[in-house]
């Protein structure tokens, strides 16, 4: 059996399975509103092909797509909102 | 090592098999994909100890066939490469979103098969978080991700009922499938079908859980607003017969149909010195067969046209999938006529990056000058988000027809927004820019700040 592999969304462990997108990795918890965006609107998964934009998340102070990035063990994302950690 | 001949962008079906007939001419070629693995949208792969949905008959080995071709091929593959467009100087800018920065490289032609981006119509509470695009759960629940709860798809088209059969198959079926078309009551429509032998198996398994009463499938029936209560979301229904019925769901999967995923994409050979073709679903949505048939036809188009050739025309072969895309539309069209953007609630949002609503459009349209399509964006910010209007140009302008019905409807095209860069990219990116560590090129830093 292989240890579960663990990230960070705002603070909290989240697991994941290797090979996936912090969206699906998200979504496998449960998590679909990841925050508001800088118009103060709720960020969130929407077209899963990286066109939309509705997904960005912020991993090491740069916002990315999360149904685009894959996630690592340990990775820290946070919310666009959020102060970095 | 030296800069690729052909570089192809899209790692889907068109893009892989352009890249392996390419490389049979001898010329080197490099494929791009912005995702970390190869497949598109409808090959993505699963995640380490997920299992993998279930394919349709006609697709069952497909993918397999092509990763064997493709690693025998002498392709190099580059993932996590999300291309960034064409600069006037005809150099081709891909982001590398591991390292962030971009690259600036000289092939001397580019494919672009970045595929197909779905329509998903305006409907009041649409930007709900646990409110996605079909396609956008079909592709997570791919990656192994089921959606979990009650879950409703609503819309039109076959992509929704191949969803509901992968999740039924998957162990969670949609509470409903909502379909603005009737197509059981277009059987001159469903005859023609029967033209096309090869797809029976893969309409007999989108069938199969509406057939067996494990999915209901409500015709004639338009999903028209969704509100959030606690987790949950309600979304309001109407019948055919005009009765109005709410239902309580845990996430909601809209979609209105496909189109090419062509925003701001460089005509064909627009930049001097670079042979630029489109293949697959980017040229015309004809889903994947066709996909890698038109994607083999550029990979030979472009190893010709470096050989001297001049271009060919676009006579390929497949029209037959062409006519059986009209077929589908045809049993899928809407049974009320196409739905009214300007009866829905002026709140409703149009463009979802800045949250501009049907009322801020109106406002924008209500002065005693005419308001260009390009006004529109520029002043309205409509279609200048961070989605660059992939997502509401289409409605932005249908709107304004519907608005000013005797003015000659607007293109996309009109509302001015065809220049790279082709989707947000960070500035630490370009100013990284330039530098190929695999390549002798030069940096080109003076076109970057250009």
């Amino acid at each position: 059996m292989t240890a579960v592999r663990t990230f960070f969304w705002r603070g909290s462990e989240v697991p994941f399975r290797a090979g996936e997108s912090i969206a699906a990795a998200l979504a496998g918890s449960n998590i679909h509103g990841f925050g508001k965006d800088p118009a103060g609107s709720p960020t969130r998964y929407f077209c899963g092909i990286g066109a939309c934009q509705s997904c960005l998340v912020r991993v090491d102070g740069r916002a990315t797509e999360a149904c685009l990035e894959p996630v690592y063990d340990g990775m820290v994302v946070m919310a666009l909102e959020d102060d970095d950690a | 090592m030296r800069e690729a001949d052909i570089i192809v962008v899209g790692g889907g079906p068109a893009g892989v098999s352009a890249a392996i007939e390419a490389a049979k001419s001898g010329l080197s070629v490099m494929l791009c994909e912005q995702r970390p693995a190869l497949g598109g949208a409808i090959h993505r792969q699963p995640a380490e100890g997920a299992t993998p949905v279930a394919v349709l008959p006609s697709l069952r080995g497909r993918w397999q066939a092509l990763s064997a071709e493709l690693s025998a091929s002498g392709v190099d593959v580059r993932t996590r490469r999300a291309f960034v467009g064409v600069d006037s100087t005809g150099a081709v800018l891909i982001e590398d979103r591991a390292a962030g920065k971009v690259e600036v490289r000289r092939p001397r032609a580019l494919i672009l098969s970045c595929g197909a981006v779905e329509r998903v119509r305006p409907r009041r509470g649409w930007h709900l978080p646990g409110v996605a695009a079909a396609g956008g759960l079909q592709v997570m629940l791919k990656e192994g991700r089921v959606p979990g709860g009650r879950i409703l798809l609503a819309g039109s088209g076959p992509l929704l009922l191949a969803l509901a059969a992968q999740m039924t198959a998957a162990g969670n079926p949609p509470v409903a499938v909502i379909e603005e078309g009737d197509p059981a009551s277009r059987p001159l429509a469903g005859v023609r079908l029967l033209a096309h032998p090869s797809i029976l198996p893969d309409m007999a398994a989108l069938m199969m859980p509406v057939l067996f009463r494990r999915v209901v499938w409500r015709r004639g029936t338009r999903l028209t607003e969704i509100t959030q209560s606690g987790d949950m979301l309600t979304a309001c229904l109407i019948a055919p017969n005009g009765r109005e019925e709410r239902i309580e769901v845990d996430r909601i999967g809209l979609h209105d149909g496909l189109r090419p995923n062509d925003f701001g994409l460089p005509a064909n050979d627009a930049a001097a010195g670079l042979v630029i073709l489109r293949a697959g679903d980017v040229r015309e949505v004809l889903g994947a067969h066709a996909a890698e048939a038109d994607g083999a036809e550029a990979g030979r188009e472009a190893a010709a046209r470096l050989a001297g050739c001049p271009p060919r025309s676009g006579a390929n072969g497949i029209r037959r999938l062409r006519s059986l895309q009209t077929s589908l539309s045809r049993l899928f069209a809407p049974v009320h006529g196409a739905p009214i953007l300007d009866d829905c609630p002026g709140d409703t949002v149009i463009c979802r990056c800045e949250n501009r609503t049907i009322s801020h459009l109106k406002a924008q349209l209500s002065g005693p000058d005419t308001v260009s399509a390009r006004e529109l964006r520029l002043n309205g910010r409509f279609g200048m988000g961070a989605c660059q209007g992939r997502f509401c140009s289409e409605w932005t302008l249908s709107l304004m027809s519907e608005l000013r019905p005797t003015a000659s409807p607007s293109s996309i095209a009109e509302m001015g927004a065809c220049r790279w860069p082709l989707r947000p990219v960070a500035l630490s990116s370009l100013a990284k820019g330039g530098t190929n560590a695999d390549t002798l090129t030069e940096p080109h830093m003076e076109e970057i700040s250009a």
